[in-house]
């Protein structure tokens, strides 16, 4: 075989695989970054995980599991205001997403805590939340041979609280939602977006959305002060304790109202929004900051498009889309 | 006893030696081998990366600020990378030196404080530099929302408020460079513009409120966060991460110099004691040396001495040889002798017979009748002259005839019986001069076959022996089967058998209770043996002489030399024949057998 024949095969395969699979083209270089792959970790921690993450012996009444307020089928997250805790009282602040939690760069609203380790630790033993304490849960969780076995053969030391925390982590880190149209057009795939959702993600670009969601999480990177261009809590009125934000963690004046930017992932299936719920569409949220975030008066169509292009951010879970 | 306990007690200190020896370099080896270079080498390179990530954390602050990337996750990433690489860190055996253990738990905490106040200023810069960017970008849209109010409005109106619009353009251009360049005179001057901008905003028509208001919002802020971001900045790049890194590798540093110290220290023990053991190792091999050449030298001493031993022994052997050979000279002349007395002795029984026979002859010759002639010869001579008278009348006379008659027959006995003897006598010398010539036919080794009839034999055996056999009252059996004449050395059988019956006769000597009887019998054997057996009722032969009867010199006799037996027992053998012994015991007789080869004479010897 001679050189240019071999030359001319390649490029044949070049012209003929960019033909039928448009979906190899380079990844775009946005400020928006695709999802990441889900990582290869223990499958035996990720199934431990599962069954305590479904498990409600967590909670001191064994009413709550973790899945009682993330539903893994719509959106990570329940549609409720506020879920409600072991003792059937609501929480203070709404349930963000459990989807994609892993990329945030702190947990909670306030993002009080650094690791998906410490936020389980916290909602167990929170008298709000799950109201138990962890040697109850360690107790609880040893009682059973089931469990017993399973920790044996996963950890070392068996049932812990940092085991449990570990494996809840470990299966943390898996719930990712791929594959959402939006995460497809940045892998190169830019026939998978309809002009009008081009144009809501030109919109948010332009508006500024991206200043604050932004990365691989579209948001979750960054603390921000909620209500930049305005009183945004004077406005809405009742102010409660956890409208306070990361004052509550820092005590720093600076920190007021300040919370975490909650990632964008699948924004579309996780009403309410905003820590307090009172935004019940998207659309509201949308208003809301652009009033109180980006001091900015767009008009109707603008925004039509900026939600048109925020519904094509939600992903896959299990292979079906949220 | 002194010999064993001092070796124990060398055995002692040579297990000891040897475990100090040994203990000693497990020792230095366990304080040499605590390298910590290895970790130290993984901790400066995990600081290393830690100081690369600040820096990039620090490049990545720095773009953020001249907005060169919108996404926020690399001010994030530098710190969950350095938190993992310091939990890594921490998680490892990093430092060695306890006395100087506190003071790197400062400097370790002074990190952690400086990291935790960058982390959080970082985390302000992000929120306020991203509400800064996102005005700032939104400015020249804010103009030119106004401008655009403006280009609606007619020519009139825009002159009237040709002002407003100069004002606040130079509004923008103000907060543009107060970005740029914060001082306190620009933000008074966007302070005086503000609030020309909110005058003539009361001016304005109604249309314009809305745009005006948003760009005096949206300047108030830059001219809020700018001079914060500037200072979050300023604070961040005086947050001493980087020093505190520094520090922490200069102590380690420090501590690895301290380790390399120790462990020089103990590599120049180990130099030393290499040097110990090498010197002691050079002792050995020395007295090692030495002894292989004293070996060596023993060896060759011991060879030495093998050659001579080995040459005295071949000298010995030579002298033994001689020795044996003299021996054998000896024992050849030894032999010799033997056989002369033996044959001696043999002549000596024969000269018996000898004597016997002359003592017979002188006896007769004593007694002869011969005598009595001298007496009739005087009477006749006496009587002369009247010889006849004296014959016829004289009383005498008378009787002188028939004496002589009677003398004559006398006299011819007496010389029948003189003859006889004679005649054995020379038989006997006969039989001597046979023996002389068997000395000769020994000396000569020569055997000399000739047909022999063996009852003849026997019969001259018993002969040279009569003369003692009939003193001792000893009665011959013969029982002789008849035998062919055979070939055999004549002479040797007879002295065989002049012996044997020699012997038995002498057995016989001391019995007195019963009759003295000797049984020579002779027979063939079937397997073309000759069988002649010498049987007596005497002393008999105690076991215990049984096997040296036949040795040279063994005798029962006073008188004897123990030649006979000895001589007969080679002679046997040199006939290739066998003499052989038995007895029942003392008392109970012997019988003596001589067993030759059958040769019939007139057959091919």
């Amino acid at each position: 075989m001679s050189e240019v024949s071999r030359y001319r095969f390649g490029v044949m395969l070049v012209l003929w695989s960019g033909l039928v699979q448009p979906l190899s083209a380079a990844p775009l270089n946005e400020a928006l970054k695709p999802l990441p792959p889900v990582p290869t970790l223990d499958p035996a921690k990720v199934e431990l995980g599962r069954r305590l993450f479904n498990e409600p012996r967590l909670s001191v009444n064994n009413t709550l599991s973790c899945a009682s307020c993330h539903h893994l089928e719509t959106g990570g997250a329940d549609n409720k205001p506020f879920s409600m805790g072991f003792d059937g009282k609501p929480v203070a602040i709404n349930t963000p997403s459990v989807f994609n939690a892993s990329l945030n760069f702190k947990q909670f609203w306030n993002g009080r805590v650094d690791t998906l380790q410490a936020q389980i630790e916290q909602v167990v033993i929170s008298p709000a939340e799950m109201g138990s304490d962890w040697n109850t849960v360690v107790q609880n969780l040893s009682a059973l041979p089931d469990y017993q076995a399973a920790f044996k053969q996963t950890y070392a030391d068996g049932v812990t609280a940092a085991n449990v925390q570990n494996a809840l982590a470990t299966y943390e880190q898996t719930l990712l939602t791929p594959n959402s149209r939006f995460d497809q057009y940045l892998l190169g795939n830019t026939e998978i977006l309809t002009t009008q959702e081009k144009y809501g993600y030109q919109r948010f670009k332009d508006y500024g959305c991206i200043a604050c969601h932004q990365g691989i999480n579209i948001g979750g990177n960054m603390f921000q002060k909620f209500g930049v261009m305005g009183d945004y809590f004077k406005a809405r009125g009742n102010p409660v304790e956890a409208d306070l934000g990361r004052y509550l963690v820092t005590q720093d004046e600076e920190d007021r109202h300040v919370f975490k930017v909650p990632s964008l992932r699948n924004v579309a299936v996780t009403a309410p929004y905003f820590h307090d719920a009172s935004a019940k569409t998207l659309e509201e949220a949308v208003d809301v900051m652009f009033k109180y975030q980006l001091g900015r008066n767009p008009n109707q169509e603008d925004k039509d498009l900026i939600v048109q292009f925020l519904k094509t951010l939600t992903g896959e879970w299990a292979g079906k889309p949220l | 006893m002194t010999t064993q306990s001092r070796r124990r007690f060398t055995q002692v200190v040579l297990g000891l030696v040897t475990l100090l020896l040994a203990s000693t370099l497990v020792f230095l080896y366990l304080k040499a081998a605590r390298d910590q270079t290895a970790s130290y080498t993984q901790s400066r390179d995990l600081i290393r990366q830690l100081q690369q990530l600040n820096a990039q954390w620090d490049s990545e602050v720095l773009k953020a600020r001249i907005a060169i990337t919108h996404n926020y996750d690399p001010l994030v990433t530098p710190l969950t990378e350095m938190t993992r690489i310091w939990a890594e860190l921490n998680s490892r055996d990093t430092y060695h030196n306890p006395t100087d253990l506190s003071s790197w738990q400062a400097t370790q905490a002074a990190y952690q404080t400086a990291m935790q106040e960058k982390a959080r200023l970082v985390d302000q810069f992000k929120s306020h530099n991203a509400v800064l960017r996102n005005s700032l970008a939104f400015l020249p849209t804010a103009e030119d929302d106004i401008q655009a109010q403006f280009n609606r409005l007619d020519d009139e109106g825009r002159l009237q408020l040709q002002g407003v619009a100069t004002d606040t353009y130079d509004l923008l251009l103000s907060s543009l460079e107060f970005a740029q360049v914060t001082s306190d005179d620009r933000a008074a001057d966007i302070l005086v513009g503000l609030g020309k901008l909110a005058t003539n905003k009361e001016q304005l028509p109604s249309e314009f409120q809305g745009p005006v208001e948003l760009l005096s919002n949206h300047i108030s802020l830059i001219l809020r966060e700018q001079p914060v971001v500037n200072n979050l900045l300023e604070r961040i790049a005086d947050v001493p991460v980087a020093e505190r890194l520094d520090d922490l590798t200069t102590h380690l540093d420090q501590d690895q110099q301290a380790a390399d110290r120790i462990d020089h220290q103990y590599h120049r023990y180990l130099l030393i004691f290499s040097t110990l053991l090498v010197a002691m190792l050079l002792y050995l091999a020395v007295r090692l040396l030495r002894s292989f050449a004293e070996i060596n030298r023993v060896n060759r001493q011991l060879q030495a001495a093998n050659e001579t031993l080995e040459q005295r022994v071949e000298r010995r052997t030579q002298q033994l040889k001689d020795a044996q050979s003299e021996l054998l000279d000896s024992a050849r002349q030894a032999g010799m002798a033997e056989i002369a007395t033996n044959v001696l002795h043999n002549v000596g029984n024969v000269l018996n017979s000898v004597n016997i026979s002359a003592d017979l002859v002188t006896r007769k010759l004593r007694s002869s009748k011969a005598l009595g002639l001298g007496k009739a010869m005087q009477l006749i001579n006496e009587h002369k002259a009247d010889l006849g008278t004296f014959l016829t009348e004289d009383e005498k006379g008378k009787l002188l005839p028939g004496y002589l008659n009677q003398l004559v027959d006398a006299i011819a006995v007496e010389q029948q019986g003189m003859t006889d003897e004679l005649a054995q006598l020379s038989k006997s010398v006969d039989h001597i001069k046979d023996i002389v010539s068997t000395q000769q036919s020994y000396a000569g080794a020569a055997t000399l076959l000739e047909p022999v009839h063996i009852s003849d034999l026997m019969e001259d055996a018993l002969r040279m022996n009569a003369g003692a056999l009939s003193r001792h009252h000893v009665t011959v059996v013969k029982e002789y089967a008849p035998v062919p004449e055979i070939l055999a050395d004549k002479h040797r059988l007879l002295l065989i058998m002049v012996n044997l019956i020699s012997n038995a006769k002498y057995a016989m000597s001391n019995l007195n209770d019963r009759p003295r009887q000797m049984t020579l019998k002779v027979q063939a054997l079937a397997d073309n043996t000759l069988q002649i057996s010498v049987k007596d009722d005497g002393e008999g032969i105690p076991a215990e002489n049984m096997t040296r009867i036949f040795t040279h010199g063994f005798t029962t006799r006073k008188e004897g030399h123990g030649f006979g037996l000895h001589s007969c027992a080679l002679a046997a053998v040199e006939m290739s024949g066998q003499l052989s012994a038995h007895s029942d015991g003392p008392g109970l007789g012997a019988i003596f057998t001589l067993t030759i080869p059958m040769t019939p004479a007139g057959s091919p010897a």
